[in-house]
């Protein structure tokens, strides 16, 4: 099976991080706003994946099977553990500001000045 | 030269608070039964008292090896350099791991009193522990991947402190975007960080060094890059200004202890991840990142002495003032590097960074001291504006004492901590010679003038005047928050006399920090 390159993966985990970082500024829904961070994250995972597989191709072990450096991938599943947590944690923070408010609106809840 | 040590040795702190904060829900149910409710506060104060006291023999017993300018590193037997996790410990993180926990011990004796009245204190000391867990773990780390394994958890152990009384709507607030735009800055230095790998094909500080002392030029624009991204990332929590619009919110918002703990420690973190990442891995004289690292110091001390002026709120005040002086230690480092750039001899670039370093220390126990003493104005009185705070120095004299001591010390007053700082920073600005360092260096003259405005006049109000309205009820806080506030103002007079040892260690830090 002839899998997509490397770079191809790159260039889609660059698009995805925009993606969420656009959806981080321009949602008023707090819960998008979180959704908006899990995007990223992904982002992030699928670039450290990429570039594994980049570092094996410039290696020389793509030859030999599908062979990696474990570097890179014991650091993307660190990292989507830490997302989780960081999920999580977002979320406990929406319920709260939801029995406060009565509503998810970011706009209605800038009590905070700058 | 790297001499290798156990690694339950070298993690031993770590360890210790680790285990603590494991410990912690089951003493929460005891506690819950016992009806006496110091015992939480308690043991985790006997946890740090030994991760501190760990720290003192480990120093102790290895200072003779890490004086000569030898790191010491350690590592798993099967997954190790460099693709694997490694602890390496020189003087620079001996020197932020003892103020890590120096100032945890501190913090957390404080809050056996201060948080009396809250509830699910275990999760609270939990936290704490881990947070200074997560602190000590960044500094002793080897590699870009334990660096970023300790920075989630001392984040992800912040974010849940700062919104640690919810039932009120503001740590709501505050704690969800501290969450996102912190989160946000780590996801931008893990992006940093994996083009590093991709460029690289390892994460260790030392190997790092070695692969980009030797680049071409299109390899130095992608150095650049990563170069920019880490800034930025950790730029977050270290609050340097277009990214530090989370600090004035959540600083207030959070319990004053972990007010404490974020402005004295947290965002020094922050500063500790930059410096590591860039002058151990980008030499100096290859990059030129100094002349931005100053302009970004120029931005964010300006800017932040600004709003700081304009604030009636006594813990917003003193947060802006927090990014004032991240605006003074990222000074210090630029000079640095900006004069290694340049060629010029390295004792010039070595006091820059004994200015930032000793500006961190400084900054660290004045600002710690500086908001306990708030929070303990403020559990008093029931109000954070200084206007109705006037005169609760008077009612109360020993946190006032220390108030004062604190603030002059930050605006910079000679006999104290804060004046050694300042004076050795302004010092290395002049002495690299170039108009643009001359220039930049007497804006930052100019700001070290504007904040002693506010704080100076936060003195006369809250300390000189008369008492007002508020402060005729009030009485002196327990001896058990007060404990802290006199041994930390010893502290920075001590060290303002008798600097020449904590010089010493600052320089041997500030020379391992250098390739």
């Amino acid at each position: 099976m002839e899998l997509m390159s490397p770079q191809t993966y790159m260039v889609f985990s660059i698009i995805l991080f925009v993606i969420g970082v656009c959806c981080l500024v321009s949602q008023r829904n707090m819960i998008k706003t979180v959704i908006g961070i899990e995007i990223a994250t992904i982002a992030v995972n699928t670039a450290l994946l990429s570039l594994g597989l980049m570092r094996a191709e410039a290696l020389g072990l793509a030859s030999q099977g599908p062979t990696v450096e474990p570097l890179a991938q014991v650091l993307a599943i660190i990292s989507m553990v830490i997302g989780g947590l960081v999920a999580a944690l977002a979320l406990s923070l929406v319920v709260d500001a939801y029995r406060h408010y009565g509503t998810l609106d970011l706009k209605k809840l800038r009590r905070l000045r700058w | 030269m790297a001499v290798g040590v156990g690694l339950a040795e070298a993690t031993g702190p770590v360890i210790a608070l680790i285990a603590f904060s494991a410990l912690m829900p089951i003493l929460g149910y005891i506690e819950g039964k016992l009806k006496y409710k110091y015992l939480t506060g308690v043991t985790a104060s006997v946890g740090f008292s030994f991760a501190l006291i760990y720290l003192a023999y480990f120093l102790w017993r290895y200072w003779g090896l890490l004086a000569k300018g030898n790191a010491l590193t350690s590592s798993f037997p099967i997954f190790g350099p460099p693709l694997g996790v490694e602890i390496r410990v020189d003087p620079f993180s001996v020197f932020m791991a003892l103020l890590f926990a120096g100032l945890g011990f501190l913090v957390c004796v404080y809050s056996i009193k201060y948080m009396e009245h809250d509830t699910g204190l275990d999760r609270y000391y939990a936290m704490l522990l881990l947070l200074v867990a997560g602190m000590i773990g960044v500094a002793i780390a080897g590699d870009f991947f334990t660096l970023f394994v300790f920075w989630e958890l001392m984040s992800i152990s912040s974010y849940s402190l700062v919104s640690f009384r919810k039932y009120r709507w503001e740590p709501i607030e505050a704690g969800f975007k501290y969450l996102v735009m912190s989160d946000l800055g780590s996801l931008i230095a893990l992006l940093g960080i994996s083009l590093l790998y991709g460029h690289a094909g390892t994460l260790n500080f030392t190997a790092l060094s070695a692969i980009f002392a030797k680049l071409s030029n299109i390899d130095r624009l992608y150095g650049y890059a990563i170069l920019m991204l880490i800034f930025v990332g950790f730029g977050v929590t270290a609050s340097v200004v277009p990214f530090h619009t989370w600090l004035p919110d959540a600083h207030p918002a959070a319990p004053s202890s972990i007010s404490a703990m974020l402005s004295g420690l947290v965002i020094k973190a922050g500063v500790y991840a930059i410096a590591r990442g860039s002058f151990m891995i980008f030499a100096p004289w290859t990059f030129d990142y100094g002349s931005l690292f100053v302009i970004f110091a120029i931005i964010t001390a300006t800017v932040a002495n600004i709003m700081a002026l304009l604030q009636r709120d006594v813990k917003r005040l003193l947060a802006f003032s927090s990014t004032v002086n991240i605006g003074f230690i990222l000074f210090g480092l630029g000079t640095a590097a900006y004069a290694l750039h340049l060629g010029a001899s390295t004792t010039v670039a070595i006091m820059g960074l004994v200015g930032a370093l000793m500006h961190i220390l400084s900054h660290a126990i004045g600002k710690g001291l500086l908001f306990l003493a708030a929070g303990s104005f403020i559990t008093r009185a029931k109000t954070r504006n200084i206007y109705e705070l006037q005169g609760a120095g008077r009612a109360m004299p020993w946190t006032g004492t220390a108030f004062s001591i604190g603030l002059l010390s930050l605006s910079g007053a000679p006999p104290l901590a804060g004046f050694v700082s300042k004076f050795i920073l302004l010092m290395a600005g002049y002495s690299v010679g170039t108009a643009f360092m001359n220039v930049a260096t007497s804006l930052m003259l100019v700001n070290s003038v504007l904040a002693a405005v506010y704080y100076l006049r936060l003195i006369q109000i809250c300390v000189i005047r008369p008492r007002g309205e508020v402060a005729k009820g009030l009485r002196e806080a327990s001896p058990v928050i007060v404990a802290p506030l006199v041994v930390l103002m010893i502290a920075l007079i001590v060290i303002g006399c008798y600097p020449w040892p904590l010089l010493d260690m600052a320089q041997r830090a500030a020379s391992a920090l250098l390739p």
